[in-house]
């Protein structure tokens, strides 16, 4: 079974393994066991609610328990901007015309902004190679919506993601080599990495404050602006079916794209329904049918998500077998959310579809 | 002999020829064009007219041979920069960007949209006959424009600029404008240049860009381009800078040619110049010197051996008094060659 649930810093090891293959480019999680065992720390307090619930940084970790280990990882960060600055760019047109020569001119421009200050910023996301397909990245991916739905006081109306932008086998951005290198002394992998560590400051120093006009980069730089990383597509089309959308800022070193969606518009959000638990003393028989539903406790220190097949629903409550309402960590009568894992699926409403018991 | 006179409009052909015939553009202030020069020369005939007055006057001189009576070369001053309206330059500035944290700085080049030189007074116009760039004549067609500026300093600002033509590969080709204007007016520089002097600046205001440029995101023509002028205009920038006018932070915005300026009252040429009293002598003694008189419209000068005297009077071969159209007795300005 699958269990999506906070961070803890047993998951180290796990995901320093998984971040060291991960490769370049996955710029929130970096593949240092220093630095995760830091951001460990940060969500921990985070759902111990030792720190300011504006200031969390929630990390899950995607649970198997058969294999005993975490496969996967992914993050909520519910503000950003907050003891650092966050850069975009925002890519943005200017048009000069002169009426007297009949001319008009477009001029994409990017003007660096902090516009996505105090928004909650999903991220992190990382699935081990062995376990990826099956819908487990939908899983580890949108079980954070969940957590939104049933904590939304703690984040901010809007939540966005910056994807990963293009950037060829060895790490070379063609925005940075056209753009960000004539500012910074290095490479981009080296300020990429600078960036997750943590020391954002060097940004601020050195970033360039004017606008650019994109005509003056070479067309290899402006191909890339506002496009994603042909590994991110999947991602990508995750996102957008959950109704996040590009909402014009992009990555200020590799001009990936910012998607963002307000948090009730979020489709997992919206199709969420609650029910209480019965748990089965008796064996289940029925084979499991229809498509599986994400289904997540109330708790907000110990949150727990899993997917059970739709038949498992009825009417106003999900029967539970007793291991998996000890996995969500539920009991009979608690209230539980559940949300189809599939866009496109429906949860059962009535009996007739869901059969009886 | 040499002659350098104000320029009127029974000038127009010779002028036409001039200013089609050049090698380098010039900065759109002579066009080739029939219809404007016309009314450059009616303007500059009025400036001459109105020397006494200030206001945006528009200067031009003639270097005429006065054995063929043809024209050699032509010259201007316009007394506020822009005419009335703003005159553009990028000035060349730049920003460190330091981080402590990573123990790294780095100068960044910056041009920054600028109206500062606006009314500032400005030589201009500067077009010579091929073959005359090495020699006496150039000299005296340059700085014959700082005698008429000595004779009439209050019609100009007390600093004074020079633009000259930027970098152009041997293909015609600006980098500075390829690299850079090319992207906002839609234009080639030909064309944009056209319009700069067929047009009111408005077209400038509407289409240049507004936000300063990082010299770093041209290209690398453009970057070598910026500051640097034409090559064939290396002797009209030597004359300049041994009149005393240095090289400034300010550029075209066209073809990023430099700015040069001098504090006027400095001109090497109007500090060095002499008063004096006209006389005649009949032997070709003395040294060859630059010989000024005449207000306004009447302005002339020309080269001619002066042998000068300790009581102020410099004494000079009747042709010369009537090339100037000066008689004995008439005040003049001299300066040594």
């Amino acid at each position: 079974m699958l269990i999506f649930r906070p961070v803890e810093m047993r998951d180290l090891d796990d995901l320093v393994t998984m971040a060291g293959s991960a490769g370049k480019g996955l710029t929130t999680l970096p593949a240092s066991a220093e630095l995760l065992a830091a951001r460990i720390n940060e969500a921990r307090d985070s759902f111990e609610q030792r720190n300011a619930p504006e200031a969390g940084l929630f990390l899950f970790a995607l649970e198997d328990t058969e294999a005993n280990r975490c496969v996967g990882i992914s993050g909520i960060q519910a503000r950003v901007g907050l003891d650092e600055v966050f850069y975009n760019y925002r890519l943005s047109l200017s048009v000069n015309a002169s009426r007297e020569l009949g001319i008009h001119v477009r001029t994409p421009t990017l003007h660096l902004t902090n516009d996505m200050t105090d928004t909650t910023e999903i991220g992190s996301l990382l699935l081990d190679r062995g376990w990826r397909g099956g819908g487990n990245g939908l899983l580890l991916s949108r079980s954070r919506f969940l957590f939104l739905a049933c904590f939304r006081r703690c984040f901010s109306g809007k939540v966005f993601a910056e994807m990963r932008g293009v950037s060829d086998g060895r790490g070379r951005s063609p925005l940075w080599d056209a753009l960000g290198s004539k500012f910074f002394d290095m490479d981009f992998a080296e300020a990429d990495y600078r960036s997750v560590a943590g020391n954002r400051s060097f940004i601020a120093e050195l970033m360039p404050k004017y606008p650019i006009y994109l005509p003056m980069l070479p067309e290899a730089a402006r191909a890339v602006v506002g496009r994603v990383h042909q590994q991110t597509e999947p991602a990508l089309k995750m996102l957008q079916s959950e109704g996040f959308n590009f909402n014009g800022l992009v990555d200020i070193f590799d001009g990936g794209p910012v998607v963002e969606a307000f948090v009730h518009n979020i489709r997992t959000v919206r199709d969420t329904v609650k029910k209480d638990v019965l748990i089965s003393r008796k064996p289940m028989v029925e084979e499991p049918r229809g498509s599986p539903v994400m289904i997540c406790n109330a708790s907000f220190r110990d949150f727990r998500v899993t997917r059970i097949p739709a038949n498992w629903l009825r009417y106003d409550v999900v029967r539970l077998p007793p291991e998996v309402a000890q996995a969500l960590l539920v009991e009979s009568g608690d209230q539980v959310r559940l949300a189809p894992l599939k866009e496109g699926a429906v949860l059962p409403t009535d009996n007739n579809e869901a059969g009886h018991y | 002999m040499w002659l350098v006179r104000p320029v009127g409009p029974e000038d127009l052909n010779d002028v036409l020829a001039l200013a089609e015939s050049r090698e380098v553009h010039v900065s759109s202030t002579l066009p080739a064009s029939q219809d404007l020069l016309v009314a450059r020369l009616a303007l500059a005939r009025n400036s001459f007219l109105n020397a006494d007055r200030s206001g945006s006057h528009r200067f031009l001189f003639a270097l005429e041979d006065t054995d063929t009576g043809r024209l050699k070369g032509v010259a201007g001053i316009d007394a506020r920069a822009g005419n009335g309206q703003p005159f553009y330059n990028y000035r060349r500035d730049a920003l460190i960007h330091a981080s402590h944290e990573l123990g790294v700085s780095r100068r960044v080049d910056v041009l920054y949209p600028s109206h500062a030189l606006t009314d500032l007074s400005q030589l201009c116009s500067f077009v010579i006959a091929t073959g005359l760039a090495d020699g006496d004549a150039i000299e005296l067609l340059s700085r014959a424009r700082v005698l008429f500026i000595a004779d009439h300093r209050e019609s100009f600002t007390s600093e004074l600029i020079a633009e000259l033509p930027g970098a152009q590969s041997a293909d015609g080709a600006v980098p500075f404008w390829d690299s850079l204007g090319r992207h906002f007016f839609d234009m080639d520089f030909a064309t944009a240049d056209h319009y700069s002097a067929t047009h009111s600046k408005t077209f400038i205001a509407e289409l240049m860009p507004h936000n300063p440029i990082y010299v770093s995101l041209l290209s690398e023509a453009a970057r070598e381009a910026v500051g640097q002028c034409h090559r064939l205009s290396g002797p009209t920038c030597d004359l300049l800078k041994r009149e005393g006018l240095a090289a400034t932070d300010y550029v075209d915005i066209f073809d990023g040619g430099p700015v040069l300026k001098a504090h006027t009252n400095r001109l090497r040429t109007l500090v060095t110049s002499h008063c004096v009293e006209l006389h005649g002598e009949e032997s070709n003694q003395g040294d060859l010197c630059l010989i000024a008189g005449g207000q306004g419209e009447n302005f002339r000068c020309t080269l001619a051996p002066v042998s000068t005297s300790l009581q102020g009077a410099a004494r000079v071969r009747p042709g010369v008094w009537q090339t100037l159209g000066l008689s004995p007795g008439d005040p003049v300005r001299i300066a040594a060659l």
